[in-house]
């Protein structure tokens, strides 16, 4: 269980032109080994720059990037090798498919591993079960695909490395209910499986809430909070500030914690409001 | 209520490379009033997106009639001019805003509609001020659009539909790539060109809680209207929604919990306010009352 720790990160674009912008600015954090950790934060906040650090794609300006306490960048030229390690699935993967059929684009990572070709068969089956693509699929042109297939064949094709670390960046947009679940809970499950540690950008506070152990909030380039979901969610106002939410269900607990009912302090599923109002109405007693 | 869609029996299938049919759209048939906001749910593939492209002829269906205000723009005798004056009166933003917008400075970017309709520059300068500040985004006029966040463009995009002074407009998830300030800026623009400009909205979401907003859902589900109804009747079924990959928003979800739990509920809460309302009511109907805080 790979231990993530930023030291006092700063990243600038177009460093030295009159263009230059800070998009991190003197960031230090640790992402627990074994987590599930969300990253939110509003548009240009620094959390895709991050995320790009994470896996050597940016070298930090400033400040050091380890992994269970090992600077990335001690032998650069051995950077290449860390994207097996840590994967990272970018915004709209669906776009990046290119093979002739699903089973070699999900191959083509652990194929450029060196693996044996017994080795890849097995992680593009196991990978395949957790991205939730039925065997019938692996046949087919990624092209004739859905849009929603297409995605997990993307992140199917990332797992399929077994990476220590996997990032995703808005891995559910734009997919309906079933697909969102479907894909986050797989994304779960490859966590317990594999002993790895999960990074998962989102704007959804909803699904944060629900399929994530800790999380992170940047703002303006900068670490802004960093905690449970409990303890993250419990400041609503601080997150409105920077163009943030709290998901629905939180947001209704305020009000009625403003019209005098005793709710508990952190309410962000609806399991836990309907357990509060149950225990306070007295269940079926009428 | 005059209604400015209707479909009838509106059919359509993509032809795969093998020349299979795949039938998306079977025998659809609505009517969307004039003014109203209409919510499209449905899973993936479900056909909504065809649908909308359907309404303004950037697809042509394979049987069936649309009909907008009162026209038949499936006609065979639709002259051009009557086609552009379709995409003018049926605009549309889609879900990514870098893939909408085309010049290189904001107000020319919205400009850009008017100008191909051929309007005059001086009416062009008003209306891209006045859509420009309709979505709040007047300072930004003599900007670079690839500078601006997602919400922005966004914006602008819509600002561009403006400018075409449209009856109606249809957001093809145009929330799907924004934060939550990007979300609701969009979302509030929408309720205001309903309800001050009178403007038909058409949106298609997966997100609940943006459906809740509207006056009336349609539900498809494989080509096929599924339900159809006021938000409040539609998320009373949630068994329904969950039997085709829908959900229902978390506040009607925790409703639901409740009633589940032997609590008396009403069934029409589909907003934050109403459901606080009703979990209310419950607690004084068991004489619980609560100094308000």
């Amino acid at each position: 269980m790979k231990t993530l720790t930023l030291e006092h990160v700063s990243y600038l674009y177009s460093e030295g032109t009159p263009f230059e912008m800070r998009a991190l600015d003197d960031v230090s954090l640790t992402i627990r080994g074994g987590t599930v950790t969300g990253l939110i934060g509003h548009t240009g906040s620094g959390k895709s720059t991050l995320v790009q650090l994470l896996n050597g794609l940016n070298r930090p300006t400033a400040g050091r990037v380890l992994i269970d306490g090992e600077d990335i960048w001690a032998r650069p030229k051995e950077i290449a090798s860390l994207r097996y390690r840590v994967g990272l699935v970018m915004q709209y993967p669906e776009y990046q498919l290119f093979e002739e059929t699903v089973r070699a684009d999900i191959a083509y990572g652990p194929k450029n591993m060196g693996l044996p070709e017994s080795e890849i068969a097995e992680r593009v089956s196991e990978a395949a079960d957790f991205a939730g693509i039925p065997r019938a699929l692996l046949d087919k042109s990624p092209f004739d695909l859905s849009g929603g297939q297409k995605r997990r064949a993307a992140i199917a094709g990332i797992m399929a490395m077994r990476p220590e670390v996997l990032v995703l960046d808005e891995p559910a947009a734009g997919l309906d209910p079933q697909g969102r679940d479907e894909i986050l809970g797989g994304i779960r499950a490859y966590r317990e499986k594999s002993d790895s540690t999960v990074i998962i950008v989102s704007h959804s506070m909803e699904d944060m809430a629900r399929w994530c152990d800790e999380l992170i909030v940047m703002a303006h380039a900068k670490l802004l909070m960093q905690g449970s979901c409990k303890e993250v969610f419990s400041h609503p106002a601080e997150l409105s500030a920077v163009g943030l939410d709290v998901p629905q269900i939180t947001h209704l607990a305020e009000l009625l914690r403003r019209r005098g009912i005793p709710m508990p302090d952190s309410i962000y599923t609806v399991d836990q409001a309907a357990r509060a109002l149950t225990d306070l109405m007295g269940g079926g007693s009428r | 209520m005059e209604p400015i869609i209707q479909t009838e029996n509106l059919c359509y299938a993509y032809e795969e490379d093998n020349g299979r049919k795949v039938p998306v759209l079977k025998n659809v048939s609505l009517t969307v009033g004039r003014g109203e906001y209409v919510a499209i749910l449905g899973h993936n593939g479900s056909g909504k997106s065809t649908l909308a492209k359907l309404l303004n002829l950037i697809l042509t269906p394979d049987s069936g009639r649309v009909i907008i205000a009162g026209r038949e723009i499936t006609s065979p005798d639709l002259t051009e001019d009557e086609l552009y004056e379709v995409r003018r009166s049926m605009g549309m933003v889609f879900q990514n805003p870098d893939n909408q917008l085309v010049a290189t400075i904001v107000e020319e970017d919205v400009a850009f509609g008017p100008e191909n309709l051929g309007v005059p520059s001086e009416e062009i300068r008003r209306r891209v001020d006045e859509a420009l500040a309709m979505v709040g985004m007047q300072k930004y006029a003599r900007h670079e659009p690839h500078r601006l966040s997602g919400g922005q463009k966004q914006r602008i995009a819509i600002a561009g539909i403006i400018a075409m002074l449209p009856d109606c407009i249809i957001f093809d998830e145009s929330t799907a790539m924004l934060d939550p300030i990007g979300r609701r800026d969009v979302l509030s623009i929408m309720d205001e060109l309903n309800r001050e400009r009178g403007i038909t909205v058409i949106t298609i979401t997966h997100y609940m809680n943006e459906a809740a907003r509207a006056d009336r859902v349609i539900v498809l589900n494989d080509g096929e209207i599924y339900m159809e109804g006021t938000p409040a009747q539609i998320f009373a079924r949630p068994d329904a929604l969950t039997a085709i990959g829908l959900d229902v928003p978390q506040c009607t979800d925790l409703i639901h919990a409740l009633r589940t739990a032997g609590i008396d509920m009403p069934g029409d809460c589909v907003t934050p306010e109403q459901c606080a309302d009703a979990i209310c009511a419950a607690c004084a109907a068991r004489g619980m009352t609560f100094p308000p805080m």
